[in-house]
């Protein structure tokens, strides 16, 4: 666990798509939300930084990981946020509490238009947890 | 993993993997392929996520595959079935995000040889006109008001504001408007996102292109829906942008809570679905139908916008410089339609994801001039490659659910698209074919090489060849301007 990458893009025929792996729950919410962003060109922005949090709740964790990242996908779309810093401060029993924050005002080349729930399944693996995301693009 | 030797081959073009194939089959699935292109649809997952949408309740004859089949998330694209309204199900998730992306040719009575000293200056005023990319942004301006409009009359609203011609809205799929919109179904953040965002283009695989009409196949149908050989035509692809995207997030997430009150099981989360008469399904059909009519309202702005650049470019150049509308049609979406099954009339909804309608003749929504020969079917190709226009058959109405492909389909993944094509270079190699590009992002114009496509031809080979489409015309790409 420790020598493989956070996340890493696999290929995918239409859309795209990233295996994430995280050493707690915690860490692979945060991995996930870093490798989303990763697969788009960071555009540039110099507006004011501002900083939100979020207070999530769902069924189960594979749902959660959905409306997480469904949440920083909305920011990208409606606000055209450029990433500084992304915290999943607690992950715990299908909730989360996460604060991000970056510069508004991005024009991005590449759309990321929903995260999807394809075999959507979180694994306990050897060392922590992963799991495959496909995106609709 | 599915073989070749897994299907019976039904006829030259027809595979089918029967009931038998897999325990929780409730139906056969069928694909449309020739030998190579179903090679193709079993070298990535398209096949196994048809098989799985056969596990949906209440679908009627068999799950059908396109030619153009290629994975998706769930239901696979270039994916057909038909679930009955009286006990079947509705699936955001066999709808796909992009509600109503669609494509809409027009036509021009300008010659390529008129054209093509402006094509560069054309090019620039599409791509100014059209607002290309992510998010927000040169989309109308719009009131509450006007937009609650939009999503309960669609193409109405566009022909009320002088957006839209008469004969635009006629020869539109549905008129371009569903009568089952409910605008009490929609959340404020798909709201919010809409209305800014009506007559954009939006960005991935969404595209205007000019096409020189390059061959007629049929003279009769290609002169009544105003295509002459030699002449340039126009494509618009897009759908219902972030408002779309938004009722399909919302409508999947929403039904993760409820689906096991339902019974339902699921094989793949993404599958997800709920009974048609279920009020859960009643209020994503009355968002989706919104959802609907703003992606016919979007093209058509994007239209009248592409009018005003041809108006810019060919007044006191051509004589005629007007466009008209050959169709627009829909690949995403779930209609409620009366099917044969077993010889009798079955109220179905059809979920076409990454496939079209292509009813035959004699379908009473079609413009008079066009009832005769069957409904106009627009298979735009990949980028720099050709485009097809088709017309619907008896065959279609009586194999897939009056049903035909979409495109050309994709058969490399992006990430490798990326690996091996370079933006700039490929830009280049189109350019230097004589096709004018505008592209906001490289990489993405990378990601839509025609390299990382099937080869369209074969597929209107296989769908013509099977007889549930006839080639009208073919269509050369000669400006695109990328989303």
């Amino acid at each position: 666990m420790a020598t493989e990458p956070p996340w890493e893009e696999i290929p995918h025929t239409a859309d795209w798509s990233i295996r994430v792996r995280g050493a707690d729950r915690r860490a692979l919410f945060e991995n996930a939300a870093r490798g989303m962003i990763s697969l788009l060109e960071r555009p540039q922005t110099d507006r004011p930084s501002i900083e939100r949090r979020f207070s999530l709740q769902a069924h189960d964790d594979e749902t959660l990981l959905v409306d997480w990242l469904t949440e920083l996908v909305y920011l990208l779309e409606e606000e055209g946020l450029v990433f500084n810093e992304i915290s999943v401060e607690q992950a715990v029993d299908h909730a989360l509490d996460a604060r991000i924050s970056g510069r508004p005002g991005g024009r991005y080349g590449k759309h990321i238009k929903a995260v999807t729930y394809h075999l959507l399944e979180i694994r306990e693996v050897t060392g922590g947890f992963e799991t495959t995301l496909v995106f609709d693009v | 993993m599915v073989r070749k030797q897994d299907f019976e081959h039904i006829s030259e073009f027809v595979w089918e993997l029967p009931k038998s194939y897999r325990y929780d089959m409730r139906v056969p699935a069928r694909l449309y392929a020739s030998e190579r292109l179903l090679e193709d649809a079993l070298d990535d997952a398209s096949v196994e996520q048809l098989i799985n949408t056969t596990t949906l309740p209440g679908l009627v004859k068999y799950a059908i595959a396109m030619p153009d089949i290629h994975q998706g998330y769930g239901f696979p694209i270039g994916g057909v079935i038909a679930s009955r309204t009286s006990d079947g199900v509705i699936s955001p998730g066999a709808v796909g995000y992009d509600i109503n992306c669609g494509v809409r040719v027009l036509a021009s009575q300008i010659t390529l040889e008129e054209a093509h000293p402006l094509l560069d200056k054309l090019a620039n005023s599409l791509y100014r006109r059209c607002p290309t990319g992510v998010g927000k942004g040169g989309g109308i301006d719009l009131r509450e008001s006007e937009f609650e409009r939009i999503l309960l009359h669609g193409a109405d609203w566009a022909l009320r504001q002088n957006y839209a011609t008469r004969q635009d809205v006629d020869r539109t799929e549905a008129q371009g408007r569903l009568r089952g919109a409910d605008v009490s179904k929609i959340s404020n953040r798909a709201w919010e996102r809409g209305i800014s965002q009506v007559g954009t283009l939006g960005a991935g695989n969404h595209f205007i292109e000019v096409d020189l009409v390059s061959e007629v196949c049929d003279p009769d149908v290609a002169s009544v829906m105003g295509l002459a050989q030699g002449n340039i035509a126009v494509q618009i692809h897009c759908g219902s942008r972030g408002f779309g995207h938004q009722i399909a997030t919302d409508y999947l997430r929403a039904f993760q809570d409820v689906v096991d009150r339902y019974g339902i099981r699921l094989v793949d989360r993404q599958l997800m679905c709920v009974p048609f008469h279920s009020r859960e399904g009643q209020d994503y059909y009355g968002a989706m139908c919104a959802a609907a009519n703003y992606a016919f309202v979007n093209r058509q702005v994007l239209a009248h916008n592409i009018r005003q650049s041809f108006e810019e470019v060919f007044r006191g150049v051509a004589h005629d410089f007007s466009l008209r509308q050959v169709y627009d049609i829909a690949h995403n979406m779930a209609k409620v339609e009366k099917h044969t099954v077993d010889g009798e009339m079955v109220e179905v909804i059809v979920h076409r994801k990454g496939a079209t309608r292509a009813f035959g003749p004699g379908f009473e929504e079609l413009p008079v001039e066009y009832r005769p020969h069957g409904q106009p079917v627009l298979v735009p190709g990949s980028m720099g490659t050709a485009s097809w226009v088709l017309a619907g058959t008896p065959a279609s109405m009586d194999e897939t659910f009056g049903s035909t492909c979409h495109g050309a389909g994709r058969v490399m993944s992006r990430h490798e698209a990326k690996r091996t094509v370079r933006g700039d270079h490929l830009r280049e190699t189109l350019e230097g074919k004589g096709i004018h590009v505008r592209a906001g992002s490289m990489s993405g114009l990378a990601e839509e090489a025609p390299q990382a496509y099937k080869d369209v031809d074969e597929v209107i080979r296989v769908v013509t060849g099977a007889g549930i489409a006839r080639k009208v015309a073919r269509l050369v790409p000669v400006a695109v301007i990328k989303g």
